[in-house]
Order: C-alpha cells, then sequence, then structure tokens
C-alpha cells in the first residue's frame, strides 16, 4: 500500500502544519510516511502543498498519483488535477467549485462550516484534517490527543476549540454516509516512531555530538535548523546565535572553536559564498567547523524554496588557496544523523572545516524513523575530539608541530605558561608568521596530508542497493537515494527489472582506487543528479578518472519523481510530467477575509486608474 | 636586533614596524597595562586583525588568533563566549575595524561583548603602502583618492555610544601614561570597550602628524562627566570642527553579552555534554 494524501491551500492557513500534523498520525497509528512541501517565497497568498504518502512498508519519496486531493481553494485542484486518477478523491467545497474530470467527489462544506462556527480561515485545515481521518478510516482520538500536547500551553479552552473543529470535519464526512477507507486503520503494533526533516535531524545530532556553539543567518531551507536549537538552548545549554551576517556568523564560531568548544553553522548557497573567506582561515589557522549547507536553487536569490543539488562543485571547492576539507551528502534523515555525529568527529580529528550538503528535499521533506534507532544511536555515540587536549607537556608548545598524519596537538587555551595563535598566515610549528620558503613547503605538505590520512582512516566508499548482478545501475549522491530506491522498487514489482545503485555520501574527498572498484564493465551506468552541470559527474572524473556517459538531470526546481526514472529506463520519456498547468491557467482563489476583499478593491482601482493615466 | 620570543612575558619578536611609528608607543602601553592589571600570556585571548597593527601578533604573546582582515572583532565575540574568564582584546586598524569590519563593529556595541577593541586610527592604510582610511579626513589626497576623498570621515566614538557600548575613549600614541590608564580602565571595563588611539603614520601620511596631534588634541578633565551620554555625545563630534578630546568620553553599566545568556553560569567549554535526549525525541512523535 503507498496512499498519497495532498491538502493545498493559500499560504498563511497552517498547510505545513498539516502535513506533520496528519504524518504524525499516521505514524502512531503503525504506517510509515514520507512528506513533501511545496511552497512559494511569500507568507501569504501563494500555493503551499504538502503531500503525505502513507506505506506498510518504509518509504522513502513521493509519488505521482495523489490518491486523495484535500482542496482548501480552487486552486488546488486547478494545479494538481493532471495528478488524478478517476480512482483519487477529491475533498472540495461545493460552494466554491465542482470538479470537472471523472474522480471520487467527496463535498466538506468548508464555507459554511467557518460561518457557523465563526472560525478563521486558518482554522479550516484542522477541519480538513478531521474531514481526512474520518475518510482514511483513521483514530480521531490520535489527532485529538495531539491538539492537546500543540495547544497545551495556550489553555484548555483553545484544546477544546481546535478538538471540536477537528470533529466538526470527521463528523460531517460521517454524517454523509460515505463509505470510509482503511488507509488509516490502526495497527495493533505500532513500535514508536519520530517524524522528521533532513534539518531536524541535523538539528538532533548537533546536539547529540556536543556542539555547544550555533550561529546563523535565517535562509531558507536551513532556517528551521536555527529555531530549533534556539528553542531548545535552555534544555541543551547550546549557545544558538543569529548574527549580523554569514561572515560573523562563521567567524564568531571559529574564536569558539579555538577556544575549545565543538561549533557548527548553517546556512544556504548565497550565506555559504560569504562565508568562504573564513573556511580559507579555518584551513591555514587548523580550526575545526562543521558548516550546513541546505541548497536551493540559485545563482543568486534564484529560487529560494525549491530544490537542487546546484553547489557542489562550489562546496568541495571554495576558499582561496589550498587546503584540505571533508564534503559529506547524508542520502536521507538516518544517515543525516550518522554523518552528523561524524562530521563533528571529523572536523576535531582533522583540525578542518567539514561541510554537510543537502538539497532543500531533504531538509525540508519529513520521514519516519525508530523512535528507538534514533535513541541508540545518540547513546552509543560519544565525542572523538582527536588531538584536541585541555593541557600539553610539550615545551616548548608546538601548535603545527609536522606530523606523519598531518594533525598536530590542538591546546585548548588556558593552560598556564603556554600561548600561541591560529595564525591567518603562513606560520611555523610555534605558530609564529613565515615567509621562508622551506617552512611554507613543510606546512602545505603538513596539512595536505590530513587527506591521506581521512581516506585511510575515516572515508566510505559508496554504498550498493540492490541485486548485485543488475546490468544497470543508477549513480547518485545525497538527498536523491530515496527517490532512486522508489524508483527500483517500482521497476522490480511492475516491470520485473533489476536495477541497481550506488548512492555516495562521502563525496569530497574521493579515494580513487577504492572507487574504480564499484565500476564495472558492461554494466549500463545512469548518473542522476538534481542539477544541470552534472556535477558528482564531474568531481567523479577529477578524482578518480570515472567517468560517466549516461546522465538524467533535472534543474526545474523540483526533485525527481520516482515514476520518471523509471519511464527514463524504460525508454519511454526523458521527461514526463511536463504536463503541470501554467500559472496563468490557474483561477485566482477569491479573497476570504475582509479585509483581504478590501485590499483586493483598493488594489483593483489602482490598476483602473494606471490604466486610464 | 632581533630578540627570540619569550616563554613567560609578553614580549615576542622585535616589531619590524617603521622607526617612529605610533605602533611602537601603543604596544607598550597595552603590555604596561596588562603587566599593572596582573595578567599574563596565558589569560588572556588576542584577536589580531591585518594591518601594521595586526602584526602585532608576532611581538606579543597571548592565546591569539590573527585573523582575516576585518574580521577580529567576530573572532573575539566567539572566543568570549566559549571561555568568559579569559580577558579578550582586539587589536586592529581603522580600515578593519570601521571599514572592512564596520558592520561587525557596530553589532559587536550593540551586544555589549565583554571585549577591548583597541583602534590604531592613523587615518591611512599602512601596509598597502598609503591608501585613504574611513577615518580620514574629507578631501584627503593618498594614492587612491589621488583628488581627495569624497566621503566624510567615519566618527567611531560617536557610532560605539549611540550603538550601545559601554566604555567609549580616545588615546593618542605621543602620550604613553595616558594610553596606559586608559587602556587599564578599558580592560577593567565589564562590557563593549573601544580604545581609538591617534597615531600618526611616520611613512604615508604627511597631514596627521605628531605635531598635528599635539595642536589638535586636548584631555578632557574632571569637568566632563563619562556617564552623561548627552556630553559624551557632544565630545565625540569635536574633534572634526576643533580639537579631539583624549580620555574616557562614556562608561556606563548594563548587562553584557554573556551575562545575559544563563547558560553561561560557568564558561561554555567547562559545560558537561547534554544527554538527555528523550527531551528532544518526544518532540517529534
Amino acid at each position: 500500500m503507498k496512499y498519497n494524501w495532498k491538502i493545498g491551500g493559500e499560504a498563511g492557513y497552517g498547510i505545513m502544519t498539516t502535513g506533520t500534523v496528519i504524518s504524525k498520525i499516521a505514524t502512531r497509528s503503525g504506517y510509515h510516511i514520507f512528506s513533501y512541501f511545496e511552497y512559494p517565497s511569500l507568507i501569504r497568498g501563494g500555493h503551499n502543498t504538502v503531500e503525505v504518502v502513507f506505506s506498510d512498508e518504509e518509504i522513502t519519496a513521493s509519488k505521482w498519483h495523489v490518491d486523495m486531493l484535500v482542496c482548501l481553494n480552487k486552486a488546488t485542484y486547478d494545479l494538481h488535477k493532471h495528478r488524478l486518477t478517476s480512482n483519487s478523491i477529491v475533498m472540495y467545497d461545493p460552494d466554491i467549485f465542482q470538479p470537472d474530470i471523472e474522480c471520487k467527489k467527496v463535498p466538506l462544506p468548508l464555507k459554511k462550516i467557518k460561518e457557523k462556527q465563526e472560525i478563521h480561515q486558518q482554522m479550516l485545515n484542522t477541519v480538513a484534517v478531521g474531514g481526512s481521518i474520518s475518510m482514511l478510516g483513521g483514530d480521531i482520538a490520535i489527532f485529538e490527543d495531539i491538539l492537546k500536547h500543540q495547544f497545551a500551553r495556550k489553555g484548555q479552552e483553545v484544546v477544546d476549540f481546535n478538538v471540536r473543529l477537528a470533529k466538526v470535519g470527521f463528523d460531517q464526512i460521517k454524517a454523509d454516509n460515505v463509505t470510509p477507507l482503511s488507509i488509516l486503520s490502526k495497527k495493533n503494533e505500532t513500535p514508536e516512531k519520530m517524524v522528521l526533516t533532513g534539518n531536524d535531524a541535523y538539528s538532533i545530532a548537533t546536539v547529540g555530538a556536543d556542539c555547544k556553539y550555533y550561529a546563523a543567518y535565517p535562509m531558507t531551507p536551513s532556517s528551521s535548523i536555527l529555531m530549533s536549537l534556539a528553542a531548545w538552548q535552555d534544555q541543551t545549554q547550546m549557545v544558538v546565535r543569529h548574527s549580523e551576517d554569514e561572515i560573523a556568523v562563521i567567524n564568531s564560531a571559529l574564536g569558539a572553536s579555538f577556544a575549545g568548544v565543538r561549533s557548527s553553522v548553517g546556512t544556504s548557497g548565497g550565506g555559504f559564498a560569504l562565508m568562504v573567506e573564513a573556511l580559507s582561515y579555518a584551513g591555514i589557522a587548523e580550526i575545526p567547523i562543521v558548516v550546513f549547507l541546505g541548497m536551493r536553487p540559485g545563482p543568486a536569490t534564484g529560487m529560494p524554496t525549491w530544490t537542487e543539488q546546484g553547489d557542489l562543485l562550489f562546496a568541495t571547492q571554495a576558499g582561496h588557496g589550498e587546503f584540505p576539507k571533508i564534503v559529506l551528502a547524508p542520502g536521507d534523515v538516518s544517515e543525516m544523523i550518522e554523518l552528523t555525529l561524524k562530521a563533528f568527529d571529523l572536523a576535531d580529528n582533522y583540525q578542518t572545516p567539514v561541510i554537510i550538503v543537502a538539497d532543500k528535499f531533504l531538509c525540508e521533506s519529513f520521514k519516519d524513523l525508530f523512535k528507538d534507532d534514533v535513541d541508540k544511536t545518540l547513546k552509543d555515540y560519544s565525542p572523538n575530539r582527536g588531538r584536541i587536549v585541555s593541557s600539553t607537556t610539550q615545551s616548548p608548545y608546538l601548535r603545527y608541530k609536522i606530523e606523519e598524519t598531518g594533525v598536530s596537538e590542538m591546546l585548548i587555551p588556558g593552560q598556564k605558561g603556554v600561548f600561541f595563535q591560529a595564525n591567518s598566515y603562513e606560520h611555523i610549528e610555534d605558530s609564529h608568521t613565515t615567509e621562508d620558503s622551506e617552512a611554507r613547503k613543510k606546512q602545505v605538505e603538513k596539512r595536505n596530508k590530513k587527506w591521506n590520512t581521512y581516506l585511510k582512516t575515516h572515508f566510505d566508499g559508496p554504498k550498493y542497493y540492490g541485486d548485485k548482478l543488475a546490468d544497470t545501475v543508477f549513480v547518485t549522491w545525497g538527498g536523491v537515494k530515496g527517490i532512486v530506491q522508489e524508483a527500483q522498487k517500482i521497476l522490480s514489482r511492475e516491470h520485473n527489472k533489476n536495477v541497481g545503485l550506488l548512492h555516495f555520501n562521502h563525496v569530497y574527498p574521493l579515494d580513487e582506487e577504492l572507487i574504480k572498484s564499484f565500476f564495472k564493465d558492461n554494466v549500463r551506468y545512469i548518473l542522476v543528479e538534481n542539477n544541470s552541470h552534472a556535477q558528482f559527474g564531474q568531481l567523479l572524473r577529477m578524482q578518480t578518472g570515472v567517468n560517466l556517459n549516461e546522465k538524467v538531470l533535472k534543474y526545474d526546481g523540483r526533485p525527481f519523481w520516482p515514476e520518471e526514472l523509471v519511464k527514463y529506463v524504460n525508454g519511454e520519456s526523458k521527461q514526463i510530467h511536463n504536463d503541470v498547468p501554467k500559472s496563468e491557467d490557474v483561477e485566482k482563489p477569491e479573497a476570504t477575509s475582509d479585509l483581504e476583499k478590501r485590499q483586493d478593491e483598493l488594489l483593483n482601482k489602482l490598476a483602473a486608474k494606471m490604466a486610464t493615466a | 636586533m632581533q630578540t627570540q620570543p619569550t616563554q613567560t612575558g609578553f614580549d615576542a619578536y622585535t616589531p619590524t614596524w617603521c622607526p617612529g611609528c605610533g605602533d611602537w608607543a601603543i604596544r607598550i602601553g597595552i603590555k604596561t597595562a596588562f603587566t599593572q592589571l596582573g595578567l599574563d600570556p596565558s589569560k588572556i585571548f588576542m584577536a589580531f586583525d591585518i594591518g601594521c597593527s595586526g602584526n602585532m601578533n608576532d611581538f606579543f604573546n597571548a592565546y591569539a588568533m590573527h585573523t582575516l582582515h576585518g574580521r577580529a572583532v567576530t573572532n573575539a565575540v566567539g572566543m568570549k563566549i566559549a571561555n568568559h574568564d579569559l580577558t579578550t582584546i582586539v587589536i586592529g586598524g581603522d580600515g578593519g575595524i570601521y571599514g572592512e569590519g564596520g558592520n561587525h563593529f557596530l553589532h559587536a556595541c550593540r551586544g555589549n561583548h565583554d571585549i577591548t577593541v583597541i583602534v590604531h586610527d592613523n587615518m591611512v592604510y599602512g601596509l598597502t603602502k598609503g591608501q585613504v582610511a574611513p577615518t580620514a579626513s574629507k578631501g584627503y589626497k593618498s594614492s587612491s583618492t589621488p583628488s581627495g576623498i569624497i566621503e566624510q570621515p567615519v566618527n567611531p566614538l560617536a557610532l560605539a555610544i549611540t550603538q550601545g557600548a559601554t566604555f567609549v575613549a580616545q588615546g593618542f600614541a605621543g602620550d604613553t601614561p595616558g594610553l596606559i590608564a586608559i587602556i587599564k580602565e578599558g580592560v577593567k571595563h565589564k562590557g563593549f570597550s573601544l580604545i581609538n588611539v591617534l597615531q600618526p603614520c611616520v611613512t604615508f601620511n604627511k597631514v596627521n602628524t605628531y605635531h598635528y596631534y599635539l595642536e589638535h588634541t586636548y584631555k578632557l578633565d574632571k569637568s566632563h562627566d563619562p556617564t552623561n551620554l548627552k556630553s559624551a555625545l557632544e565630545k565625540s563630534v569635536e574633534g572634526f570642527t576643533d580639537k579631539f578630546p583624549l580620555g574616557i568620553l562614556y562608561q556606563s553599566s548594563k548587562k553584557t553579552f554573556h551575562e545575559e545568556l544563563p547558560q553561561l553560569d560557568k564558561p561554555l567549554y567547562q559545560k558537561g555534554r547534554f544527554t538527555d535526549f528523550d527531551l528532544l525525541i518526544e518532540r517529534f512523535m
């Protein structure tokens, strides 16, 4: 069972919260979920959607067909009816529109409910979730429990009010005698699950890794990390700062790291561009730092709320001059937790920047994980700070002592009788500035050795998923993993084709010999990337000499659909979903509040005036 | 003669500054103030900016960051948050602190971070050979402004006072005893301290010389009340029309940034690891 529930409405009307809530209802009922959000870069007035796929087995991406579409306005129907089948349910308000294609119509009179209950438009999503649970055969008590927790702080009255709204929706569908489905009927065994985005996973792991200083400047799609960590700081005791700009963000984090605490920063492409100078400082001064880079389509401001894997080469090559850095690209929320914990160890062990790159699709899509698994991962972890020490016996203390591994002892400041500098100039072993050719050469070679040590000690090659004998293999990296995995399932179950997947999450540097051993003759390799330059393909060629000729690239701001990859493998099409309606075909949603009506009137008057002027 | 860094005192390598440069006196002022305050190199954080002033990194022992140009204040902010037991000093020039790092400077004032920023203000860029600095007088001719600079000078004192700095003072490199006294007060002060040091560049600035400053400065006397914001602001604009005041223009008492953070009941780097993961996990269920 793979059932896709989708809700849409105007931005600002609580659509996003709805997605989180229904995901939790599903996981508490014993199902697996994957949910994907789309929203424009606006606070109000744009079109927001969430789709949540419920499944009996683990699910790692969305699916193309929508099984139930909940329309809080007509635009939702107009924009998504091309993804409906004749079996799809459309929940709609008969006072606003009637679906004009063959589908299962389930009316929910939202406008009338709104007037009768004297509620604001924002509260209708609660009614719609209530109606959906009714239709899907779910347990309304779970929803009530979630609402109780959500509104507990606001008092019993608010809790009761919201519970009543949920019931209004639930009862309305019941009263209409619609035959309910059993999509969300509660299972007997419901092991405790968490519902997490990539950003949530990063936030939790950052606390788990004993990071004590996190700084950021808000930027989609990484902002929710800043908000989560800030909200938790009373409990975690982390210092979380929203600094004046990304330059201050990373430089203050380097200051904190130099002073002895694990530090991290989060940003997206534009903010990362501002951090690049300091990354170079961290490189030469050998200061540990973990950078979270959430990728959205660029260049420049680009499409802020959409997804792309466009910053891989930028991340790997960021920083003037030559210095070692490590780039990791988790494939899903589970890998995000593991690799974030590892990133802090790597930054300390190699005293150099570690960058975690994640596309918006991973940053902001929800997936479920078993609570016990997450708990175990966090509890089993203990920070490994490598050669970072709080006291030294060296005399004189040599901060940048030449070592075979490339890693010298790093003293946390404070020991009496010792001092050194984190020098942005080239320096000698005791950290004083130098322009001597021999000393320069030695320090460059020392820093470069960190990469050799890393490749031997901590580098993980790609993971292979699927039938080992498959003659067709997808090659991808980062957050595209789950989409390819769903495509693999469809190909195997519906088309009887075994297609493999080679997924990279340790993306830079790459071990040439190890990587080469993964590629065989007479296998069709298809490189799948959410960008237009085939950036990982370039990196692979540059670092290992492996050249992949067949590429599927997508760069319209949207993630791949598993079905898209299936069609590609079957030779049916390169682009299947270009039948998306154009924005001018979508009817403008009518104004819903008095204020909005007044705004519309004024704007219309103004437009008329300007037309005649 | 080049000396080797000492293992205990503040003296590292012999400075490479031009003979007669104001940096020599400022270094002596800082070193004397630290010594009189009972500090030693293992008890202080220093963040050196880039420029002639920042080159003090190799001539002064401390737990130090020799940072990127303009960023020293931000590094110092991070150091202080991670370990507020150590006295934290920033050394930079007018270009680094008020130009490249101008944004960081004003926001650090707002935060009242407990750091002391000592700015070598010679109205010119020395290390890159004499281009105009943001504190130079309007019309100042330099290799990058051959027809004279169009912009009016930054007023660091007024800027700091209005943006929330709680200690704002001005010294002169030709008055070492006065400088020592100001630095001691600035370092002792809890909160953001700005010490702007007027300093001739004997190589590139032929206008703002020792002689010029002797004629264009005066010492604030006891009639000036540094706790009075209004008169401090009045003093802060004087130099641009008449004479630059020397001494403590403004001082007030306000909670510092780290004092505002309840989690810093003890230095951050000494705090244990948070392991109550259930508290976080339950939010996602």
